[in-house]
């Protein structure tokens, strides 16, 4: 598999404040890669380091075999891209936007670009400064799609984008991915990377903490356990060790079932089941697995 | 370019309208107000002083036409709102890119920053073009409503013009170069600003009391220093030295700013 962004010990400080530190990432051509982390984790400054807005304090980036830094504008010939508080030009219309984008990028960029307006339902002869925030969006989104990159880096890209538009957005990012364009998502939502991607990494405080599929990632958050006891607590003690428990009173207990330990818990729960009134195993909620992920490792830290 | 000419094209046209009109009412006004002047047997000193040192040069013995067109072509409305362009044409990249936050657009498009830089460089050059136009042709249209003979030769006026082009070219390329090692407009525009009142007060007061010791020193340093109109009507004479010492300027300022540009990280946040 031919790989496409190559990202080697990648450290971007801003002065004393660190921005990234130490990021490996490799992502495959054809790739649905969703880049998740909350606000000022560090995503935003990968990405502009893999645009060559920034150049890296160590370490290496490339994408398509290009540096990111020394062939930047080289490699944006095959890269469309949208950052993450998208800006224009109040005077721009689609229409004008597509023609001199088009001219800057070398082709005609209007069929393509009618095309994906006609999908996402923009109006092109619309200007910018008449435009809400979510048409804005769509227009960014067309300009980084229309010349149909290679490479796709998307900096939150369903920021004012209505849910239908969303799942509009996330069939057109297949389709491209299906045809082997690569696509870089970044996210601070999980749920929302987990509709698109495929794999994921999880930044935090400037770092990669997890680099995973997204069902590997699910699964390591084990489930979640609520166990309702009959008359009280009789038949706790062979459940310490399995559960981590965060809450227990007399009638309920709470708390997460580390995998690879449901097998045990089937087997107390079948032996003890005379003491139990009600049992709920489930996965947990996609942002919750997040958010807790993310205590994990903050605790780990 | 052509998004850079579609951003600047309303002010340029603002600008070349306001100076081609200040332009013919001072060459229409000008001469004739010399010309009552002159008139008089006795100019007093005082007069004579401020008249040389907005001319930079001791205007005895010289004509009506001379002194007026010179006075014009120095006068600081001209000078400002010519500064004014440049400022705000030169400021909007990069730091009213970043301010505004397209910047991010317009570094993700497959453009070299040098190329950037030399597409925003010709556009403004050419809205310059326009507005110094602006200047001549206002001169121009004003001279035809005055006496044939307080009229300027048009060659010598076109060596003054592109003498007040190079000018421009180093107040431009200055606020090229703040605007790039900046984020902030505002601040590009000040230093702009500053340093050009700096060099405005230094060549006058310089031309007005050449004894002062500390604007003898840093009279180098004025643009102004290096644009003579004056002499040029009189003689009629390219002023080489002048015109390479401001291009050198322009250059030096221009690749630093590439220089800059290319080097740079450039963010938003």
């Amino acid at each position: 598999m031919q790989t496409v962004i190559d990202i080697q010990q990648l450290t971007r400080s801003y002065g004393s404040r660190r921005g990234v530190a130490d990021v490996n990432l490799r992502v495959d051509r054809g790739a649905l890669f969703g880049f998740l982390g909350p606000n000022g984790a560090g995503k935003t400054t990968t990405i502009r380091v893999l645009l060559g807005f920034l150049q890296p304090t160590m370490g290496k980036a490339t994408a398509l075999g290009f540096d990111c830094w020394r062939e930047s504008a080289t490699l944006k010939r095959e890269v469309g891209s949208i950052p993450g508080d998208l800006r224009l030009w109040p005077w721009l219309t689609g229409q004008t936007a597509l023609k001199l984008f088009g001219r800057i990028r070398g082709r005609d960029l209007r069929p393509v670009g009618k095309q994906l307006a006609d999908e996402l339902e923009l109006d092109l002869t619309v200007r910018v400064r008449a435009m809400s925030r979510g048409m804005r969006q769509k227009l960014g989104l067309i300009l980084a799609l229309a010349h149909e990159p290679k490479l796709l880096i998307l900096d939150e890209p369903t920021t004012a984008l209505d849910p239908l538009m969303q799942d509009r957005l996330r069939e057109i990012l297949r389709r491209r991915a299906q045809g082997g364009d690569t696509v870089f998502f970044s996210s601070h939502t999980l749920g929302e990377v987990q509709a698109l991607c495929e794999r994921v990494a999880i930044v935090k405080r400037g770092r990669i903490v997890a680099d995973t599929t997204v069902s590997q990632l699910a699964a390591s958050a084990g489930h979640d356990v609520e166990v309702r006891w009959r008359n009280g607590v009789k038949a706790s003690s062979g459940l310490e060790g399995l559960v981590n428990w965060v809450r227990r009173d007399e009638s309920m207990w709470v708390g997460r079932l580390e995998e690879g330990r449901l097998d045990a818990m089937l087997a107390f729960v079948s032996e003890h089941r005379a003491d139990i009134a009600d049992l709920q195993i489930a996965r947990p909620d996609l942002e919750e697995l997040f958010m807790r992920f993310y205590e994990d490792k903050e605790s780990d830290a | 370019m052509q998004r850079a000419l579609r951003e600047i094209v309303g002010t340029t046209l603002v600008f070349a309208g306001v100076l081609g009109a200040i332009s013919g009412l001072l060459a229409f006004a000008l001469p004739q107000i010399q010309a009552r002047i002159m008139k008089q047997q006795f100019i007093p000193p005082p007069l004579k002083a401020f008249r040389d040192a907005m001319l930079g040069v001791d205007s005895s013995g010289a004509g009506v036409s001379e002194i007026a067109f010179a006075i014009a072509w120095s006068h600081p409305i001209v000078l400002t709102l010519l500064s004014a362009h440049a400022i705000m044409v030169c400021t909007r990249v990069l730091a009213g890119e970043v301010e505004r936050g397209t910047v991010d657009v317009l570094l993700a498009l497959p453009v070299s920053r040098w190329r950037l830089l030399c597409c925003e460089t010709l556009a403004w050059v050419m809205s310059g073009v326009v507005v110094l136009g602006g200047v001549y042709a206002g001169s121009y249209v004003g001279a035809q409503f005055i006496k044939p003979e307080f009229r300027p030769e048009w060659s010598k006026l076109l060596m003054v013009w592109c003498n007040l082009g190079l000018v421009y070219l180093v107040i431009g390329c200055f606020a090229l170069l703040l605007a790039h090692i900046t984020d902030r407009r505002g601040r590009a525009v000040l230093g702009v600003i500053v340093v050009t009142i700096f060099s405005l007060l230094i060549n006058f007061l310089h031309t007005l009391d050449a004894s002062l010791e500390f604007t003898k020193r840093l009279a180098f340093m004025s643009f102004l220093e290096y644009y003579k109109p004056f002499g040029m009507l009189i003689s009629g004479e390219w002023p080489w030295k002048d015109l390479s010492i401001l291009a050198l300027a322009a250059s030096v300022l221009w690749v630093s700013t590439g220089i800059v540009l290319a080097r740079r990280d450039v963010t938003t946040t």
